[in-house]
């Protein structure tokens, strides 16, 4: 579309000095940016979370085809997402924000939790390996991982609940969920349960770090 | 009963001829002949004991055999002893022996008087004694003597010697010889020259019985005897000779055995010390200079002589101090320094400032496991009480660790925080619960009561501290105009906010040195945590945060 022609400095003849409105320009809408190109995105479906792609299939794809007006659907012969964008996505960043909206959810995190990427653009998702932290094998990494999640998780809800982020703990992978310095604050419980700290003394500083999290705006 | 010699003899001779077998059986016969001969041997006996309590034997029919034992026993005990005496002697002395033997072959023949008179003559030998043995032997040998023979033999021995005290144990000559061996020895005399000086010796014996019993007493009695002898009546004899000359004689003469060489020693150790000290002195040292130092000492004075002993004393002295000290006179010793357990040997004794540990003992404890009863019992322990702080400022809520899974999702929970952030949602007090309140203040009315009911001493409503959340609820749900940032209408207040303790400065603000502390004490810490690491757990190997990201996906 072209642009409204602006008045023209450059008529002298015309002496009738024409007071003319400041051109308004509509933003660009993210196919106008790409120049009519389509983007895509593909996000590869684990086999362990096949099953609850196809029961939570309506909540992933309401939200992104409505609110993000972004395409989806599910290729089911290669096992993929696919992704794209129209002609009325109103961001750039929508695709990508669905993307990793869904990527998430591939993750192992709940549609409501993975929502919160689509909302709000300051959560990320951090992952790391618990070898990463400490080499453990055997019965060691198996008590690592139970000293983690505590008795029926209440140590990841403690932590969860604290620092305002989802966790995952996926054998040895650990995806968390959140802005990035509760993520910090997590991620950081997290190492010292894999290092070997109880969970009390895990709690303890949890607490206090979380009274200063919350004072803060 | 009194008896004749020759009765007592027909007994002995009856008792000899009997046989043996016929003892064992108790007749009276043998018995009487037994007590007779028994009686005529003791009267045989008793010249030569003159300190015998019985005149005779007393063996009536009445007296046991126990009795006449002892009776026999007590005067033939004193005999005995001096018959050893006699017989070391003459060991010692055999030539003696002879010569005795022979003069017996003349005294035989003569009487008494003849004997006693060659007793006079011959007092350098030391004869007197053995002369009176021999009497006893042979009266013992040969009964049929008289038994007025042996006293006159006494008698006339005796007249030798001053009026009736000398005895075969007592013998005047020798006693005689004796204080001239020892006047010799201390002023350097010529024994013989006092040939005439040991005559009167007799006198002074009255007093001595027993040399061997009383030394001391008898040596001093006799020394002053002599002295005063001496003085009174041998003053012509006196010479400058007797004194100064050199007693090479005098020392030859005291090689010679002398009547009791024992009993000289004895006396010379035991009386004598302090006054032939200087004799003494000279006696100590080798046989070799013996000779020339008595005859250096006998030409000094008395003066002299105490000179040269002080000068003995204090070269003695003198090397001693040149010499090592012993150990115990050294300053500081270690245990290297002093032989092996000395330490045991002496008789060590410090202050020691330190009060000794106690000594448990079993009342000791006994008292100890009394007190811990008692306390029990009391219920009276020394416990550590805190002391109780004042609350400065309102207790800041805690929020408690929810450990169930939240059932909003993480979205909401955003929102909700963005909601309360933005002041369009004004959030309620919380406290937790509102049942947990509710139930809070039923309890504490509850309690109200109860210490009515209880207490003796009733305090009425105590103040109940409320713990009023103060959350930094911003303005404008106080519905303030004004806008955030401006508004200090803020619940909290400053120091609620933020207590900074120390001096707070802006990263701008710190100075060099500032930084430094700042890093180095991070650099302490680092290296505090990491030392605890590596000594907690040695094997494994920690990778560092900081190396993890490379995420395989």
């Amino acid at each position: 579309m072209e642009a409204n022609k602006g008045t023209s400095s450059m008529e002298v003849e015309e002496r009738e000095t024409k007071v003319v409105a400041k051109p308004n320009f509509k933003p660009l809408t993210a196919h106008e940016i790409s120049d009519g190109q389509v983007e895509f995105r593909k996000i590869s479906v684990p086999k362990h979370r096949y099953t609850p792609l196809k029961k939570a299939w309506m909540e992933i794809y309401s939200p992104v085809y409505e609110q993000m007006k972004v395409d989806i659907r599910m290729n089911v012969k290669t096992r993929n997402v696919e992704m794209m964008t129209r002609r009325d996505t109103p961001d750039v960043s929508n695709l990508q924000k669905c993307a990793d909206f869904v990527h998430a959810f591939m993750l192992g995190f709940d549609v409501i939790d993975a929502v919160a990427l689509l909302r709000m653009d300051e959560l990320y998702v951090d992952s790391f390996e618990i070898k990463d932290v400490k080499t453990l094998k055997g019965e060691h990494l198996s008590r690592a991982i139970g000293r983690l999640s505590g008795k029926g998780g209440k140590t990841k809800f403690a932590i969860e609940n604290s620092t305002k982020t989802r966790i995952v703990i996926a054998d040895t992978k650990i995806h968390i969920l959140g802005s990035f310095a509760n993520i910090k604050v997590a991620r950081d419980s997290l190492c010292s349960l894999i290092l070997g700290s109880p969970a009390g003394k895990v709690y303890s500083k949890l607490r206090a770090v979380s009274a200063r999290l919350a004072e803060r705006f | 009963m009194a008896v004749t010699p020759s009765a007592g003899v027909e007994a002995l001779h009856h008792l000899k001829l009997t046989e043996p077998p016929m003892y064992l059986t108790p007749s009276s016969e043998l018995a009487n002949a037994a007590r007779i001969a028994s009686e005529h041997l003791f009267a045989s006996l008793k010249p030569y004991t003159p300190k015998s309590p019985f005149d005779r034997l007393l063996v009536d029919e009445k007296f046991d055999a126990e009795q006449i034992w002892q009776q026999i026993d007590l005067q033939s005990q004193p005999l005995i002893s001096a018959i050893r005496r006699q017989v070391i002697k003459f060991e010692k002395d055999p030539q003696e022996l002879k010569n005795i033997f022979k003069r017996d072959e003349s005294e035989q023949e003569k009487k008494r008087e003849l004997v006693s008179e060659e007793e006079k003559g011959e007092t350098d030998d030391d004869e007197d004694d053995e002369e009176e043995s021999d009497d006893e032997d042979e009266d013992e040998d040969e009964m049929e003597e008289d038994e007025d023979e042996g006293e006159n033999i006494e008698r006339e021995s005796k007249e030798g010697g001053a009026g009736g005290v000398e005895d075969k144990f007592l013998n005047i000559e020798e006693m005689k010889e004796f204080m001239e061996d020892d006047e010799a020895r201390e002023y350097g005399l010529n024994k013989k020259k006092h040939v005439k000086k040991s005559t009167r010796k007799h006198e002074e014996d009255d007093e001595e019985d027993d040399e061997e019993d009383d030394d001391e007493e008898d040596e001093v009695s006799t020394f002053l005897g002599v002295l005063g002898e001496e003085d009174t009546s041998d003053a012509e004899d006196a010479r400058y000779e007797d004194f100064f000359i050199s007693s090479k004689k005098s020392r030859d003469q005291n090689k010679k055995p002398t009547v009791n060489k024992k009993v000289e020693d004895v006396e010379m150790s035991d009386g004598e010390e302090t006054e032939e000290s200087d004799s003494g002195d000279e006696e100590e040292d080798g046989d070799e200079e013996e000779d020339d130092d008595e005859m250096k000492t006998d030409n000094l004075s008395t003066h002299e002589k105490q000179l040269l002993e002080q000068r003995a004393r204090i070269e003695e002295v003198e090397r001693e101090n040149l010499e090592a000290k012993s150990w115990t006179m050294q300053g500081e010793v270690n245990a290297t320094k002093r032989p092996k357990n000395s330490a045991l040997e002496v008789d060590l004794d410090w202050e020691r400032n330190a009060k000794p540990p106690p000594v448990i003992t079993e009342e000791v404890s006994q008292s100890i496991e009394e007190i811990i009863l008692k306390r029990i019992s009391e219920g009276r322990f020394d416990d550590v009480q805190k002391a109780p702080t004042l609350p400065s400022k309102a207790p800041r809520e805690m929020k408690e660790l929810d450990e169930n899974q939240s059932k909003k999702g993480l979205g909401e929970i955003y929102a909700d925080e963005y909601a309360q952030k933005t002041g369009l949602v004004s959030q309620a007090l919380s406290f937790s619960d509102e049942q947990k309140k509710e139930a809070s203040v039923l309890f504490k009315k509850l309690c109200l009561k109860l210490d009515a009911l209880s207490h003796f001493h009733f305090t009425p409503k105590p103040v109940i501290e409320d713990m009023s959340i103060q959350t930094n609820v911003p303005a404008l749900a106080m519905e303030e105009i004004a806008p955030l940032a401006v508004s200090d209408a803020a619940m909290l207040a400053p120091e609620e906010v933020f207590s900074g303790k120390g001096d707070i400065k802006e990263e701008a603000e710190l100075t060099q040195a500032d930084r430094k502390r700042r890093r180095a004490n991070k650099k302490r810490k680092f290296k505090a945590e990491n030392a605890k690491k590596i000594a907690k757990k040695p094997r494994e190997n920690t990778e560092t945060a900081g190396n993890a990201g490379k995420e395989e996906s």
